[in-house]
């Protein structure tokens, strides 16, 4: 799962939040010792591994601080995109190897892309970056620190937040529906886009130990469904979606992903090359059949002589058996005559 | 306008559309060349033979630059502006939509600020004290308001009747923020500063300091090249 967004916008609180630990520290303050002159976005990963109802979710994060921090923003959003890119890469050539371990997975299933609560609409960079977020991962807008919009300012600009994405042609990911009595479903997808709350801190609301944020004039619950859709992102993330957004990351992202590269490194399936390959492999083909007739061949013969070893050994052991009978016979009959001898004798 | 008796004649300039780009490195020029501007028509009046009386003053006496609540510290377009804009405007900078900080968050975030601000030397306005003019209260006021630095500011249009009065404030469905209440945010202190009790004070440096620092500057300009 990867978050993207200005920073101050609280994508670390956020996802200590979802998963209810301390899984990333939050921003280190600069020493101010000199200018940011560096004007970098890097790539955060943290991996852990959680436990969900039993369930063990092997989970990576992906922060990217730096991103629209600075003054020119021209292209921060490059390294984003590359390291999406590069982990369908990873994979592809994974795959395409001969021994196909299960390779670190790293591929980006979810990513949530954090909007300003500006209350207006979208700027030129969330929609430039949603759009190329959109084709390569599954993305899900997500509005930040909702406390600061009013109910009704907080619905103008889903909204309008809803109609700049679908002018813009913007790729946002929608759960599937089962079917059209799936009331669920239905309530997230009208909620989208989610306005998050996140706080790590708990505060006694009417008796009750709730997450929230706690101002002078109330507190603001995280989980409280009024308050805010933090709720549903989580259930759409973690429980009911889960696999759906792996699998369409599979079939459709990667795929996709995969067909531009192959085709842009000048494959297609009548290639001479991939011909020449195939009528290649059709020769190793023989080849092996070959050498397994052969191999079994070896081993028929092997297994000849044993059989042959093995009635020899028989026989000496029957023949041995025989003379061992005779002797026994032989000492028999010579107790025999000692007992009617001394029978005589009496 | 009229205010505590006296009349104001209030000219408010807004800026729509700053720091909304990809790339904002032109934002500030935009600005900067208006409040020029301004100075150069006055300049342009003073230096003439025959001068206007009724000349009307359009030069901008407070700038406030309103710093988005990120929690974090500033950012280098707010730390780019408010240098290049300080030398020539009272700068006050304003922590907008502070609804969304709780009160620990602000005053870390305020602090924060403050050190960014004393880092990079901006010379912002700062409420400066006058050591032969001014007596111990004023002294003391100016000391407090310079604490508040940077002012949390709440805005809001929406009219509500709370407990027999009607307020303006910003409903939420965990309670309500009042904008006139002063332990919500600073917003009526700003306002009294700006319109009452300072705002001879803001007219007089921006006369006798920073529009005598361009006309300097320019004059020399003019006469090197």
């Amino acid at each position: 799962m990867a978050t993207v967004g200005s920073s101050g916008l609280g994508k670390s609180t956020f996802i200590n939040t979802l998963f209810s630990t301390l899984l990333k520290d939050y921003k280190q303050q600069p020493k101010r010792v000199h200018d940011q002159i560096e004007r970098t976005v890097s790539i955060d990963v943290v991996r852990a591994d959680i436990e969900e109802k039993g369930f063990n979710v092997r989970l990576t994060v992906i922060d990217t601080p730096g991103f629209g921090d600075y003054m020119n923003n021209q292209d921060c959003w490059v390294p984003i995109v590359e390291f999406l890119d590069e982990q369908h890469l990873t994979y592809m050539k994974a795959e395409q190897s001969h021994k196909r371990l299960e390779a670190d997975d790293l591929r980006v299933h979810a990513c949530l892309y954090f909007i300003q609560p500006s209350g207006h609409t979208l700027t030129s960079l969330d929609i430039e970056v949603m759009k190329q977020l959109g084709t390569r991962v599954n993305l899900i807008p997500v509005i930040a620190k909702g406390d600061t919009l009013t109910k009704e300012d907080m619905k103008a600009f889903k909204n309008r937040v809803l109609d700049c994405i679908n002018a813009h042609g913007i790729n946002m990911y929608t759960p599937p529906l089962d079917g059209d009595d799936d009331d669920d479903t239905h309530a997230i997808i009208e909620a989208m886009p989610f306005s998050i709350i996140a706080s790590d801190n708990e505060v006694t609301v009417n008796g009750q130990k709730v997450r929230g944020r706690e101002y002078l004039w109330g507190v603001a619950e995280v989980e409280n469904e009024q308050h805010c859709d933090f709720k549903k992102l989580r259930n759409l993330l973690i429980r009911t979606n889960m696999y759906d957004l792996i699998s369409n990351t599979e079939e459709n992202h990667y795929e996709d992903y995969r067909m531009k590269r192959l085709t842009a490194s000048g494959l297609s399936d009548d290639d001479p090359v991939r011909n020449a390959q195939k009528n290649m492999s059709a020769k190793m083909k023989e080849d092996e059949e070959a050498l397994r007739k052969r191999f079994t061949e070896q081993v028929r013969l092997e297994e000849a002589r044993f059989r042959k070893w093995e009635q020899n050994l028989i026989a000496e052991r029957d023949r041995l058996n025989k003379d061992l009978e005779e002797h026994h016979k032989m000492v028999k009959d010579l107790e025999n005559d000692v007992e009617e001898l001394q029978a005589a004798n009496r | 306008m009229e205010e505590d008796g006296t009349k104001l004649s209030l000219t408010i300039i807004d800026t729509p559309g700053f720091g909304d780009n990809i790339n904002n490195e032109g934002s500030f020029s935009e600005i900067l060349k208006y409040i020029e501007a301004q100075y150069d028509e006055i300049l342009a009046q003073e230096s003439r033979i025959k001068r206007n009386p009724k000349f009307q003053d359009n030069r901008v006496h407070v700038v406030l630059y309103f710093i988005q609540p990120t929690g974090h510290a500033l950012r280098e377009m707010d730390i780019e502006f408010m240098r290049r804009l300080s030398p020539r405007v009272n700068l006050i900078p304003v922590i907008a939509k502070a609804d969304s900080m709780t009160p620990s968050e602000l005053a870390l975030f305020k602090q924060r600020i403050m050190d960014d601000i004393n880092f990079f030397k901006i010379p912002i306005y700062d409420f400066p004290i006058d050591p032969e003019e001014d007596d111990e209260d004023t002294k003391e006021e100016n000391d407090a308001l310079r604490k508040l630095l940077p002012f949390s500011v709440i805005g809001s249009e929406t009219e509500v009747k709370v407990g027999g009065r009607v307020v303006r404030c910003r409903q939420y469905p965990w309670g309500i923020v009042e904008v006139d209440n002063d332990k919500h945010c600073d917003f009526s202190k700003l306002r009294y500063i700006l319109l009452s009790s300072h705002l001879q004070d803001l007219k007089e440096i921006t006369h006798d300091i920073l529009y005598e620092q361009f006309r300097t500057e320019r004059l020399s300009q003019e006469a090197n090249g």
